[in-house]
């Protein structure tokens, strides 16, 4: 047995295709704490980002700068009443949840963090990704059918409507990518995630910018790719400005009005785990995945030994600016209890950070450091769209997925095809 | 529309400047909330708030001549001035002044009533209580202060 989870550390692939269960475990353990640790996070960022561009504070009383205030909402949520409408469909408003909370975290058995750092890597990886995660679709139109209530439907016709539509653009956008990955020598295209970043550091770019094979105008398909998966990603998860099935104005909040308490934080950390999750595929697709800045251009041992540092700098900053945080703290006693919880924060950070300096996890953890850096910029980009886009109207919205989304992600996958073949 | 026109929208020029405009007001100093009990909020100069009874700074007695002008001079009638007749020096001599702040609009007619500078609104605006009543304020309130209502966690 111990030679069974130990041999797999000299192994060079992911769990799942050593076949080794006991890693594979560990890593599905991992993520989902991972993930929901990120959406704690996230949820604090949003508050406080989403603030700061509508010029209030947001939260600043629960810890200092109101960084407890996630956990604080968790605690209010979990001890709350858990109440089903007398005239609910039981069954159906007890699935509706897990399954959106299902698809959202199934799909990051697929999603490479490093090239070994996934629960497994399926050659159909994309296809898995994309079917997974439609499933949750059927979790909100549960949700608003189960919820007997006018509101809850509406919204949730709303959403399947305009996932359905979006899911065809994304779709023509990740053809493009995966067209990309066959332009080299051999010609095999690959629909593996793994594959897919492997075949962008060997044509020695980002998709985003087209692939090695096309001549110099590989960039404009590239892009324009990117960018309708980037808007299509934001109408999938329902979030501003395509967050009309829970447009607070007209459906109060939408496909999950009629659910409190528990229930309704497991749809709350669905949206984030799905936003999360298709960022990390716009990650894997145009962004190199793992890959570190200019793999090929600032090559050679040095340069990875000065970017494999990144990690632990970043963090031991951080962790400088919660200490400093700590001296500048008004010394009053009220504010006595929020100090020691920046002076612990601020710790924390500093151990992970120097943990990151000991080798082997160094050597590790940066390929997870640049995933997880690309993908958050994709959260802030989320925030950011949210604080600045007024909701758009239905018909708008059917008519940019299907006037604008969809003939120019047909157009984007026609170019690089022929781009490809004028190679 | 123009060719320029279609240009900014296929590039969604005007979404971009949407977007640095939230970017820029960002920044912390941009911020207008105020963290109330913490930060003192600064009132306006000519701000009408609680009322205040003055007294005679050398003598200590109250400068109210009992004249009842500004109890006539409340559009809601919430003043209630009494007083008796010295009959030694022949002068009013003041026994109540209450005003009723909960329905008070802090319209500053009875301040302007005032002959002898007694009556006159501060800038002074914490006085929520626990009771309805607390808001009919007294004489003793109004000339000597009073302790704020504490918070009841």
């Amino acid at each position: 047995m111990k030679d069974y989870i130990l041999n797999y550390l000299n192994s060079n692939v992911t769990p799942g295709e050593a076949g080794n269960w006991v890693w594979a475990l560990i890593y599905i353990l991992v993520i989902f704490a991972g993930v929901s640790l990120a959406v704690i996070a996230m949820n604090w960022l949003e508050r406080k980002i989403l603030a700061h561009m509508q010029v209030r504070l947001g939260p600043m009383r629960v810890g200092p700068h109101g960084l407890l205030q996630p956990i604080a909402d968790a605690i209010k949520l979990l001890i709350k009443e858990d109440i089903i409408p007398t005239n609910a469909d039981k069954l159906v408003f007890w699935l509706a949840p897990l399954i959106v909370v299902l698809s959202a975290f199934t799909v990051y058995v697929v999603i490479p963090f490093g090239p070994t750092h996934a629960v497994t890597d399926m050659n159909i990886g994309l296809l898995f990704m994309l079917g997974v995660s439609s499933i949750g679709v059927l979790g909100i139109i549960m949700a608003g059918w189960a919820s007997n209530s006018h509101y809850p439907l509406m919204g949730s016709l709303r959403s399947s409507a305009q996932m359905v539509s979006y899911e065809v653009a994304m779709g023509l956008a990740v053809i493009s990518v995966v067209l990309m990955t066959s332009l080299n020598p051999t010609g095999t295209g690959t629909l593996s995630m793994i594959g897919i970043v492997q075949a962008q550091y060997s044509q020695s770019t980002w998709f985003l910018f087209g692939a090695n094979g096309m001549n110099h105008l590989g960039w404009i398909p590239g892009i324009a790719g990117f960018v309708i998966f980037a808007i299509a990603m934001v109408a999938e998860t329902n979030r501003a400005p395509f967050d009309l099935p829970e447009a607070e104005s007209e459906l109060v909040a939408g496909f999950h009005t009629e659910y409190s308490g528990f229930r309704w934080s497991l749809f709350f950390l669905a949206e984030y785990a799905a936003m999360i999750a298709v960022s990390s595929v716009a990650t894997t697709l145009w962004l190199g995945g793992w890959l570190r800045p200019f793999p090929h251009w600032l090559s050679g041992p040095a340069w990875d030994l000065a970017f494999s540092f990144l990690p632990a700098v970043l963090f031991l900053v951080l962790a400088a600016i919660c200490l400093v945080g700590v001296a500048r703290m008004p010394k009053l006693p009220q504010l006595k209890l929020q100090t020691l919880g920046l002076a612990g924060f601020g710790a924390v950070l500093g151990i992970v950070g120097l943990l990151l300096l000991w080798t082997p996890v160094r050597v590790r953890v940066q390929d997870v450091f640049w995933f997880v850096a690309k993908v958050a910029v994709f959260m802030y980009l989320y925030i950011w769209y949210r604080g600045t886009f007024p909701r758009y109207r239905f018909d708008q919205l059917m008519k940019v997925g299907w006037k604008v989304m969809i003939p120019v992600g047909i157009a984007v996958v026609i170019v690089t095809a022929g781009l490809g073949l004028a190679q | 529309m123009s060719a320029t026109e279609l240009i900014r929208k296929i590039f969604m020029v005007d979404l971009f400047k949407g977007m640095s405009v939230t970017f820029r007001y960002q920044d912390p100093k941009e911020c207008c909330t105020e963290q109330y009990p913490l930060e003192r909020p600064a009132v306006a100069e000519r701000y009408r708030g609680l009322p205040h009874l003055n007294k005679n700074p050398e003598t200590g007695e109250t400068l109210c001549i009992a004249c009842d002008l500004c109890a006539l001079a409340c559009p809601e009638k919430l003043i209630v001035v009494k007083s008796v007749r010295d009959e030694k020096t022949r002068k009013k001599v003041l026994t109540t002044w209450s005003v009723d702040l909960s329905r008070c609009m802090f319209c500053g007619l009875c301040e302007d009533a005032c002959p002898t500078d007694s009556l006159e609104l501060t800038q002074r605006f914490e006085y929520a209580t626990y009771d309805r009543n607390h808001f009919v304020f007294d004489r003793d309130k109004l000339e000597n202060g009073f302790a704020q209502t504490e918070y009841k966690a």
